[in-house]
């Protein structure tokens, strides 16, 4: 084993009858990783996973190394800043922070030290003695990932981390990112934005209704998302002559035509040059009476990460 | 440090202990916790309070010589009583008085004799006021007639009417069918007004003498007896004339005098219950008396404190230690912590037994304290020579060995269950009827042990009924050494069931995906 990762072994998660993330299969190198996809799809799953505030029903975890079931070996080397906006009552700031340095053997000194770097880079030096719950939700986030930071983690867990940040601590949370990636540290962020994340993470995993869909270097993502056949449903009436006239297109790679001669299954690696071919044959006089998408998730993802734009 | 050695892990523990001491001494959810604490030293400083207030009151009244107090015996009059002791501190008196029937009287057979024998066909009874109780319902078992030979019952099997029956086969005729007997089959009885009975003799015969059987006479209650009734006659069945009218038997008002004198001689007051003049019972007792006071304390401490008080308020204290802060949502914050489950079980449970400790210890000590000062130096030193501060000392480890096992019981339940009512109640009673269960079972309560520390057996009056005296009693007291090895033997036990539970836990605010 070469560089030490975050590995996840056919892991699912069910809540109930409710299935959270289904065998997700990772391997995740250090450096700034980021899971992408919609509200809902199993980006937070997936990171109470890695810490071991959920455990899997099914499948193998492992953390540079370490098991989510042992935090007290995992949560010295990890930060994990959740997105659950709550913090305790009787918090300040500087305690709340401190408090969880002392968790980890610091000497009250080198604990307040290092708890006052952390909210200076996060730049709430000046809040640090109000109440959090004081906080707006912007310095919540902030205080959250200042606390995941403290410790200086070799692996930092981060739930949108870029919610709510004003450009300029945006920029300087980002350079940290970087930076720590240099050090070979693990940075995995989550995101429903791509744009947010493409030209920060070396790496994506884009998540959909709890199933990995694309995983790897942003640049093949985007690729394999693009070249993803997409399936259509053709409705028309002419089914043979339809379907002829589609296998001339070669960005067609199959066509399943439905027995009762009144559709089709069509799978096209290049959904525009699909469409264009469809208004084509519609205009030739044949008679197309829907177009749906059968393969919605794809669909939806590429949609909804890359369509937005 | 490192938080991988055991005293890591146990500053580690303390770090989390000294956090949560804050929601456990003041979660606003278990604040009515104080009040269940301090209870018994309310009622035992209240008692001190009015019992000294009523000796400083007493005194001002005046002292009488224990000697005299001790003089007085049951039957002396009044008269004597105060002759000898002076003037009383206290003088009540109050009359009862109720009405009763005048004594003597039959009320169940009545006769009436009419001078001179009168020339009469028909005779007739009227009922005025049926019975003495008010119920509106005459009663007559018999009405018999006699002549001026007085041998014969002219009534005896003639013709009568009467005002309709209220029961069919109860009509005018079984007033003078001759039998009393046959129970309430053998009379008349009779609602409907007017109410009377009339005798028809056949011919006109001379009548001198009547007999009337009332309710009392067929073996009902007197106070159905007649009241208030007469008796006419008639020679033709029109004209009747009075010729004996009855009130039956008379009221009279009973009268019985009470007076209570109270006499105090500086420490036992003494009160005298006089009924009618003469001394009916005297009861002599301190006002503060040590000895009751820690009976009544090992009762309380027994069956109000170690049973419900550090019960209920260990519920309220450890059962949210966890499943508050998943309410709150703030359980993540210790998990995402680089400490073992267990070290974060131990912390909570540190910081809810420190609390709970100290509330019920302290309230524990503060109740003798009250149960103890208002009694006088000397008898206190005394007390305190023959061992009273070791029962201080067993009172206030039983409080606190007491939380050590009902805290952990609840901080184990507070991970399985939600709802804490059921449990507490199953466990409420599983502890209440340990008295009865074999031996190796009662072995399996927090109780049994609590109760074995306890200095004073707690008082149980020769009256109780044997079900509460079974489940209050501890059937087989341990030794001191195995009542506080066997708490904290189910302590750890139960700790290390909910060591298990809490490294299962995870973490389900109710919205996250």
């Amino acid at each position: 084993m070469s560089a030490p990762a975050v590995v996840f072994e056919e892991v699912s998660k069910f809540y109930g009858e409710v299935l959270g993330v289904n065998l997700v299969t990772l391997n995740i190198p250090p450096g700034i990783t980021s899971l992408v996809g919609p509200n809902g799809s199993g980006k937070t799953t997936l990171m109470n996973l890695m810490t071991g505030l959920i455990h899997p029903d099914h499948g193998r975890i492992l953390m540079r190394g370490i098991s989510p079931r042992d935090p007290e070996a995992l949560m010295r080397i990890t930060g994990y800043a959740t997105q659950y906006d709550t913090a305790p009552r009787w918090a300040t700031g500087f305690t709340f922070i401190t408090t969880g340095l002392l968790l980890f053997g610091y000497g009250r000194a080198e604990a307040e030290e290092k708890a006052w770097k952390a909210l200076e880079r996060l730049g709430l030096t000046e809040a640090a003695n109000r109440k959090v719950a004081a906080y707006s939700k912007g310095m919540r986030q902030r205080v959250r990932l200042a606390q995941a930071i403290a410790h200086d983690p070799e692996l930092l867990v981060l739930d949108e981390p870029l919610n709510g940040l004003d450009p300029l601590v945006r920029a300087e949370t980002i350079d940290l990112f970087r930076a720590w990636a240099a050090e070979g540290k693990h940075v995995i962020l989550s995101s429903h934005v791509l744009q947010e994340v493409d030209l920060i993470s070396d790496q994506v995993v884009l998540i959909a209704n709890g199933m990995i869909m694309a995983e790897g270097k942003i640049r093949d993502v985007r690729d394999e998302i693009e070249e993803h056949p997409s399936q259509y449903f053709v409705h028309c009436q002419d089914a043979s002559a339809v379907a002829a006239l589609l296998f001339g297109e070669d960005h067609i790679t199959e066509i399943k035509l439905n027995d009762d001669q009144m559709g089709m299954l069509v799978m096209t690696r290049d959904r525009e040059a699909f469409a264009r071919a469809i208004g084509r044959i519609a205009l030739d006089g044949h008679r197309i009476d829907g177009v749906v998408p059968a393969d919605e998730n794809v669909d939806a993802l590429y949609e909804y990460l890359i369509g937005g734009e | 440090m490192a938080t991988s050695s055991f005293p890591g892990r146990a500053s580690q523990a303390w770090t989390i202990a000294v956090v949560e001491l804050r929601r456990a001494f003041f979660a606003k959810r278990a604040l009515w916790v104080y009040g269940l604490a301090l209870l018994p030293t309310l009622m035992f400083f209240g008692h001190g309070v009015a019992m000294k207030y009523r000796g400083d009151q007493l005194t001002r009244r005046g002292v009488t010589r224990a000697v005299l107090l001790d003089s007085v015996r049951d039957g002396e009059a009044i008269a004597d009583v105060t002759l000898r002791l002076g003037k009383p501190a206290e003088d009540r008196s109050w009359v009862r008085s109720r009405r009763v029937r005048k004594d003597g009287e039959n009320t169940g057979t009545t006769t009436h004799t009419i001078e001179p024998a009168m020339e009469a066909r028909f005779v007739r009874l009227n009922i005025i006021r049926p019975t003495y109780s008010g119920e509106p319902i005459a009663r007559i078992y018999e009405f018999e007639i006699y002549g001026p030979d007085g041998g014969e019952n002219l009534a005896r099997g003639r013709p009568v009417t009467g005002s309709p029956p209220f029961n069919p086969g109860e009509g005018p005729e079984k007033a003078v069918n001759g039998s009393v007997t046959g129970g309430e089959a053998d009379r008349w009885c009779a609602f409907e007004r007017p109410l009377f009975l009339q005798v028809d003799l056949g011919s006109a015969r001379a009548v001198k003498r009547f007999v009337v059987k009332h309710a009392s006479a067929g073996g009902e209650d007197e106070e159905s007896d007649t009241r208030e009734f007469n008796i006419q006659v008639s020679g033709d069945g029109r004209l009747f004339t009075t010729v004996e009218s009855s009130s039956g038997a008379a009221f009279v008002e009973e009268r019985t005098e009470y007076r209570t004198l109270t006499y105090f001689d500086g420490r036992r007051d003494a009160r005298l219950l006089f009924i009618g003049g003469q001394l009916e019972s005297s009861h002599i007792d301190r006002l503060l008396n040590l000895e009751e006071d820690r009976m009544i304390f090992a009762g309380v401490f027994q069956y109000f404190y170690l049973r419900l008080a550090i019960f209920f308020g260990c519920l309220g204290m450890f059962m949210y230690l966890f499943r508050g802060e998943m309410s709150n949502r703030t359980l993540h914050f210790w998990f995402l912590a680089p400490a073992r489950r267990d070290v974060l079980l131990a912390g909570k449970y540190a910081a809810g037994l420190v609390a709970a400790a100290a509330i019920f210890g302290g309230g524990a000590l503060l109740a003798f304290a009250a149960m103890i000062w208002p009694h006088d130096a000397v008898e206190i030193q005394a007390y305190w020579n023959a061992g009273g501060m070791a029962h201080a000392f067993w009172y206030t480890a039983a409080a606190v060995l007491g939380c050590v096992g009902y805290g952990s019981v609840f901080l184990a339940l507070g991970l399985y269950i939600r709802n804490p009512i059921v449990p507490a109640a199953v466990l409420l009673a599983w502890e209440g009827i340990n008295g009865i269960l074999p031996h190796a079972l009662q072995r399996l309560s927090v109780l049994y042990y609590l109760q074995s520390l306890c200095p004073v057996p707690a008082p149980m009056d020769g009256d109780t009924p044997m079900l509460v005296r079974m489940l209050a009693a501890p059937a087989a007291p341990a030794s001191r050494p195995a009542a506080i090895l066997g708490v904290l033997a189910i302590s750890a036990a139960v700790l290390w069931i909910a060591a298990r539970a809490v490294r299962r836990m995870q973490i389900s605010y109710g919205s996250d995906t």
